[in-house]
């Protein structure tokens, strides 16, 4: 006891500073050892309405956006796996059918599952349908195919080719098995007003401000070292042609104010979108859509009796 | 036997107070007296002021997030408790327009404020020491006549009492702060001016050379050891090692050093974090002979002791399984789904768009906080005027935390990459810090509405 005691005086005439730093050292560890030692999270999955398709306001479900990991679940992973490639790099893998530098995926955002940027959440219960433009029914396939066509500016894909079928399998999974009967309450496009006159040569400077250091200066888009496309060409021989919807003024806009640029904000899969004013969407969308780019043959059957919106290119 | 409690005591005390009036005292054999006069109006004088605060980044800490420029109120996370920068605009009751010169001097170069006591070493003044006199009257002219008065108390610190004293801070100082000049390692003037951005005003060691058991920067030049910008961690993120190892300098360039003091970008690589805010504030305004001189003086550097300067050869498999859908880990898909849309499934990015991942030291370094972190929360590169566009990450904080460490791993492995594994309490603690974290201005989206572009809003 006498010889612990005597040691004590030691301990007091320690400078100050190392005493402090004693006391700092003990309340860190007790602070970052203390009671608050948080836990693995779980995914935070975007989560949706489901609501039936006559009555959009009855709450019947959620509907939980998948993660492709999930995919490995199914029987037919190859093939939902095989479907999710071919919309990514539909250039690269279909080479015979995309006349474009684009990808489906090239306008539908993250995959087809961020609403308002044209997802195919609901596309496998959508359809088929009459639809608008063709004034007759369509189905997933003739859809998908409307988009080789025009927006890729292609060649039509077998109906039961091995490509077509895994498209619409991975459609189909991303569904998640919501009944035929009802939807998830999402939109595929946001809305611009419509009533609102473009302003071409304000459009070229957002143009140049905001869209060409990814798009090109003169709207060529950007390819990767192995020429596949990191950005697709706005407008010239490699863009989407006259008849993709696309090439209409304000479904363009609406596009593009949502989901463009991407990269450009904290929040969401692609970091993209809201920055312009409707505008500015409507005024850079009129700068781009009526750029030089490909005719399409097809335009003749569109809107058969005459019932063409306002920015109908033909 | 029983005297010796009272014995303990008394010492105790007597210590303590002997202890309190030496550390009232030391600050007083630190500050020093100028004969200079500071002409403040001297446009001249304001306008080399402004530069050298660039060189310094006072900005950076004195200003907070949509706060005014200098008026200080950034916190600075202890694990005892924030401490929050000061208002260092002219405005003489908040700020420092009450400061004379010499005042001025010695809280930015000897870290003793005005009522002489002792400034907390989160203030670099072990760096700034070493400037020139007439650097502090130029940017003591800066701060009195070209910075806007702001009025804004300053925030009391939230240590906890008898930790926020400040006179055992002498001792610190003391210890850890000795006076010290500048000591040129060569004769060659670039280099020098290279050397004395680093180690001075730039105060690169504050974030990139370990600290001690003290918080004290192991070494405040090369010449007092190898230890000096061998890089560390702050705030969450890795400050990679300056120095001229395969996981420091040795891939770069000076050149592109330059590049990416000046852009904040290289073709292969960007500035994030903390580093993206240097840039932004600092780097991009200084000029290409004091840009060129740092990036050489960098490259002088040796390795860091035991560090490899080359790594062994690894084939890059990851780019052709990715291509062909060969998802042979959970890891890899979840790449091809948030990942390889910018990233590209050769991990080589888009250039000055999107950082490459492959041969990125920042993904593969040995401690992983920095990928961790911006996988988290996201961030944005800086803004200056050579692109058009300073591009975002975007946060996965939706992520579970087992996804994220499966993702990061698979990063930090995957084409040349050579990295440890990290585990799901790492993902856990990060996400857990971040939570806490104060977001700059790096951290937000950048405002791209054209009002902002028209006034010049990213531009200053």
């Amino acid at each position: 006891m006498n010889k612990s005691l005597l040691n004590l005086p030691d301990v007091a005439s320690v400078n100050p500073f190392s005493l402090s730093m004693t006391v700092l050292a003990t309340v860190c560890v007790f602070a970052i050892s203390g009671c608050d030692a948080p836990k693995p999270i779980e995914r935070n999955a975007p989560q949706f309405d489901l609501v039936t398709t006559d009555d959009a306001n009855e709450d019947i479900g959620t509907y939980v956006l998948p993660q492709d990991t999930s995919i490995l679940k199914e029987p037919n992973a190859e093939q939902i796996f095989y479907g999710k490639r071919l919309l990514n790099e539909t250039k690269r893998l279909m080479p015979d059918h995309v006349g474009a530098a684009m990808n489906c995926n090239s306008c539908h955002i993250s995959q087809g599952k961020i609403p308002l940027g044209d997802p195919y959440i609901n596309s496998y219960n959508f359809y088929p349908r009459v639809m608008p433009r063709a004034e007759k029914m369509v189905d997933l396939e003739m859809r998908i195919n409307g988009c080789f066509q025009r927006s890729m500016n292609g060649k039509a894909v077998d109906r039961d080719s091995a490509e077509m079928l895994a498209m619409v399998a991975y459609m189909k999974w991303l569904a998640q098995n919501t009944p035929k009967s009802q939807k998830v309450a999402i939109n595929n496009a946001g809305e611009v007003d419509t009533s609102l006159v473009p302003d071409t040569v304000r459009g070229e400077k957002i143009y140049h401000v905001q869209c060409a250091a990814c798009h090109g200066d003169n709207g060529e888009g950007m390819k990767d070292s192995r020429g596949d496309i990191v950005f697709p060409p706005l407008w010239g021989d490699e863009s989407f042609n006259i008849g993709a919807g696309m090439a209409r003024t304000y479904k363009a806009a609406a596009f593009v104010k949502y989901n463009m640029p991407m990269g450009i904000q904290t929040k969401g899969l692609w970091g993209h979108g809201n920055v312009l004013s409707d505008q500015d969407a409507v005024d850079v969308a009129e700068f781009f859509t009526h750029k030089p780019r490909p005719d399409f043959a097809g335009k003749v059957n569109d809107w058969p009796t005459g019932k063409k919106p306002k920015d109908a290119r033909y | 036997m029983k005297k010796w409690p009272l014995t303990i005591a008394v010492l105790g005390v007597g210590g303590l107070a002997l202890a309190f009036a030496l550390g009232q005292a030391l600050p007083n054999l630190r500050t020093s007296t100028s004969t200079i006069e500071v002409n403040i109006n001297d446009p001249e004088l304001i306008k080399k002021g402004q530069y050298v605060a660039r060189t310094a980044d006072c900005v950076a800490c004195h200003t907070t997030l949509n706060g005014e420029d200098f008026a200080g109120g950034l916190p600075m996370l202890t694990p005892l408790g924030a401490i929050y920068s000061t208002n260092i605009t002219p405005d003489k009751e908040t700020g420092i327009g009450n400061y004379t010169f010499d005042d001025f001097n010695n809280a930015t170069k000897h870290g003793v404020r005005k009522d002489n006591s002792a400034l907390y070493p989160a203030m670099p003044y072990p760096s700034y020491q070493i400037m020139p006199e007439e650097d502090m009257a130029a940017m003591y002219a800066y701060f009195m006549s070209g910075v806007k008065a702001v009025k804004q108390t300053n925030k009391p610190s939230e240590m906890p009492p008898v930790l926020n004293w400040r006179w055992p801070l002498a001792y610190w100082q003391a210890i850890f702060a000795p006076e010290r000049e500048f000591i040129a390692e060569t004769d060659d003037a670039v280099l020098a001016r290279g050397q004395y951005l680093i180690e001075g005003p730039g105060h690169c060691g504050s974030c990139h050379t370990e600290r001690g058991i003290g918080f004290q920067e192991l070494a405040l030049s090369n010449a007092d050891s190898e230890e000096f910008l061998s890089g560390a961690v702050i705030d969450g993120w890795r400050a990679k090692s300056l120095r001229g190892e395969h996981d420091g300098l040795a891939i770069w360039s000076t050149a592109e050093l330059v590049d990416f003091f000046k852009t904040g970008r290289t073709d292969i690589t960007a500035a994030f974090g903390a580093m993206a805010e240097v840039v932004e504030h600092s780097t991009q305004y200084m000029t290409e002979d004091d840009l060129y001189a740092m990036s050489a003086y960098l490259k002088t550097l040796s390795p860091k002791p035991g560090e490899p300067v080359t790594i062994a050869a690894k084939e890059d498999v990851t780019t052709q399984k990715l291509m062909d859908g060969v998802y042979d880990s959970r890891g890899s898909i979840l790449y091809a789904e948030y990942c390889q849309i910018c990233h590209r499934a050769d991990g080589k990015g888009v250039p000055r768009i999107f950082p490459a991942l492959e041969g990125n030291s920042a993904v593969y370094s040995r401690d992983a906080d920095s990928v961790l972190q911006i996988t988290l929360s996201g961030g944005r590169m800086p803004d200056t005027p050579h692109d058009r566009m300073a591009f975002t990450m975007p946060e996965f904080i939706n992520l579970s935390d087992a996804d994220v460490a499966e993702v990061v791993n698979y990063i930090r492995n995957s084409w040349t990459n050579q990295g440890s594994k990290v585990d799901v309490d790492d993902v856990v603690k990060m996400r857990h810090f971040l939570s806490k974290k104060p977001k700059t201005g790096t951290d937000v989206a950048p405002d791209l509405s054209i009002t902002a572009a028209a006034k010049g809003a990213n531009r200053e």
